[in-house]
């Protein structure tokens, strides 16, 4: 009997405990992409929830953005667009920085990678999250190489010296893209998104160089067709750039395995907006419940 | 009888009204191997049959070729190279054949080639852009392919290379056959059947001398006395050796290759088939539908 009530609090101590360690310790959280935006489409509503729960997250553009426009260029954009950003993240609740490396120009060189190996050691990063190095963009490939290249040397001491390694190598994680070759993206952990979705897209709205001038030009939209109205713009915005392959109606078998995996029986007609994240074999490799706890809103009910 | 006369008058109207447009907007083609002799050694057969249609084809050599003897080298070799790939290219009926003066052998992504790159897919007014996957077996090979990815989508940016006005579409991005199999195998994703100039590319190979019967053999222990010296004779070595090598051709298509003859050749028998040209789409580029890949090669499906 003795014994029975001896193990009854030792397990209670140790599911009261655990709670306590998470809100004590908040998780750190650094997102990289290539431009300002980049994130924000990707991860934004992750990120939502990441910081409604308390958590720390950051967002890292390696270029400030200054080529994506067609009427405006340089250090006149970059400004702009670094407003923009700033925007964004406190809509999201998140910490938004902007390197001042040039825009369309990034290399994965060791100035690069020594910028990155600073920022994830600064930010003391659980998660780190990256492009692929397999995207349209050569910097978003980029980005990608030198994300990757941080990995592991984040706790290599004689890397970088001006800054203290982690003391383990954090999990890096890729955000969606759609590329095939030489593999395609995997989706590997699902994170349902709708409760955050109209603030993802508010984010993504804040970033209005892009949204609204550069991003419809590149794709031959005539500015008649771009809403005026801030309701009809967002509503525009929603329509346009969450539809490609993390809403409803465009899930694949593996999007539907993913969400099943990490939800509990949740009713697939409900979920509407998912990111999916692709688990990087450089990084820490974690177990499930690893990433259920670095992902602390995975299981949670799928809303009504 | 009046209305199949009027019928035959609409239609040959019509065809009519097509072939002028085809005149009148001829494609442009722009090949970017990166030594002088890779555009014609793995595209020559379908430049000629560009060039027998009226459209525009312009070869561009990355690199000098300087590196390519064993008893020449630097200036003295580039400059004879040079002359054998202008003579290649009056063979082939091609416009232009350019070669850049990078060093053969030392061919670096940098941002420098990429807007060399960049500048001459804009001054070309591309509609396909073909070159080397990023992985073939040569370093400047790879690194051809890399700078050209590089370049698509960003051709049509106005604030990168300022200096040359953009694209206003991006261009279709091909990849010239090669047999690596890591980390993907090149896929078969147009054929073009070569076999009425078959005997051009192969000339226009051989105005290539100091690389067909010179530095090729010798890399291969080809003994000199192997070589013949008189022109025909010399012609159907090189169609045997360098032709019949590199790239299957009767009865030894593999089943990708029969299939894509099949798709672009339909009313064709595969059988009898010699010689053909396989190209890969580029993630990197327009994706076209078979429709827009009809229009852009019109020479697929014509009948022998």
């Amino acid at each position: 009997m003795n014994k029975r009530i001896f193990l009854f609090f030792l397990l209670l101590s140790g599911i009261s405990m655990y709670p306590q360690e998470r809100e004590n310790q908040p998780l750190n959280i650094i997102a990289i992409g290539a431009h300002p935006d980049d994130i924000d489409s990707r991860f934004g509503g992750t990120a939502a929830l990441y910081s409604k729960m308390g958590h720390n997250v950051k967002f890292l553009a390696l270029t400030n953005g200054d080529a994506g426009h067609t009427e405006m260029g340089g250090g006149v954009l970059a400004k702009v667009r670094r407003e923009e950003a700033k925007r964004a993240g406190e809509i999201l609740g998140v910490e938004y920085e902007v390197l001042d490396n040039h825009d369309g120009e990034l290399m994965p060189s060791l100035h690069v990678r020594h910028q990155v190996i600073r920022k994830i050691r600064e930010w003391d990063a659980d998660v780190v999250l990256g492009l692929r190095p397999n995207d349209y963009h050569p910097d978003h490939r980029n980005a990608g190489i030198v994300v990757q290249d941080a990995a592991y040397l984040v706790i290599v001491p004689n890397v970088t010296p001006d800054t203290p390694p982690l003391e383990k190598n954090p999990v890096f994680l890729y955000m969606q893209d759609n590329f095939q070759k030489p593999n395609p993206f995997s989706k590997d952990i699902a994170v349902v998104i709708d409760e955050v979705v109209d603030l993802k897209i508010q984010a993504l709205a804040a970033h209005e160089s892009q949204m609204f001038e550069w991003l419809p030009w590149t794709r031959g939209v005539e500015e008649s067709e771009i809403p005026k109205g801030n309701k009809e713009r967002l509503a525009w915005l929603k329509e346009r750039y969450t539809n490609r392959y993390t809403k409803n109606g465009n899930f694949d078998e593996e999007a539907r395995n993913a969400i099943q995996k990490w939800y509990p029986s949740p009713d697939l007609s409900k979920v509407d907006h998912v990111e999916f994240f692709e688990v990087c074999e450089y990084g820490m490799q974690p177990t499930e419940e690893e990433i259920r706890q670095l992902f602390p809103m995975l299981g949670s009910k799928v809303s009504e | 009888m009046k209305y199949l006369f009027l019928l035959a008058v609409i239609l040959s109207f019509q065809f009519s009204v097509n072939g002028q447009n085809q005149e009148d907007e001829p494609l442009r083609i722009i090949v970017i191997g990166a030594h002088p002799d890779d555009a014609d050694i793995r595209a020559g057969g379908t430049a000629a049959l560009f060039a027998d249609m009226g459209h525009k084809v312009k070869f561009l050599a990355l690199t000098n070729g300087d590196a390519g003897h064993t008893s020449m080298g630097g200036g003295v070799l580039a400059k004879r190279r040079r002359e054998e790939a202008k003579r290649s290219a009056e063979i082939l009926g091609i416009e232009e054949y350019e070669v850049l003066d990078n060093h053969d052998g030392e061919l670096i992504p940098s941002l420098h080639v990429r807007h060399q790159v960049i500048r001459r897919i804009r001054d070309w007014n591309a509609d396909i852009v073909i070159t080397h996957r990023p992985n073939d077996y040569h370093p400047d090979h790879r690194n051809t392919g890399i700078v050209v990815q590089d370049a698509a989508y960003l051709v049509i940016v106005p604030n990168i290379t300022p200096d040359t006005p953009p694209l206003e579409k991006n261009p279709l991005f091909l990849y010239l056959e090669d047999n690596f199999q890591k980390p993907n195998s090149f896929s078969k994703d147009i054929a073009v059947v070569i076999d009425e100039v078959i005997d051009t590319k192969v000339r226009a190979m051989a105005a290539h001398e100091s690389q067909m019967f010179e530095w090729l053999p010798w890399t291969r222990g080809v003994k000199k006395s192997e070589i013949p010296e008189e022109r025909d004779e010399r012609l159907a070595w090189l169609k045997k050796n360098e032709i019949e090598r590199r790239f299957p051709t009767e009865k030894t298509f593999d089943r990708e290759g029969i299939k894509a003859i099949q798709k672009w050749y339909p009313s064709t028998d595969p059988e009898t088939v010699k010689y053909v040209e396989f190209f890969e789409i580029s993630e990197f580029g327009k994706q076209p539908t078979e429709e827009e890949v009809l229009k852009l090669f019109p020479m697929l499906n014509k009948k022998e």
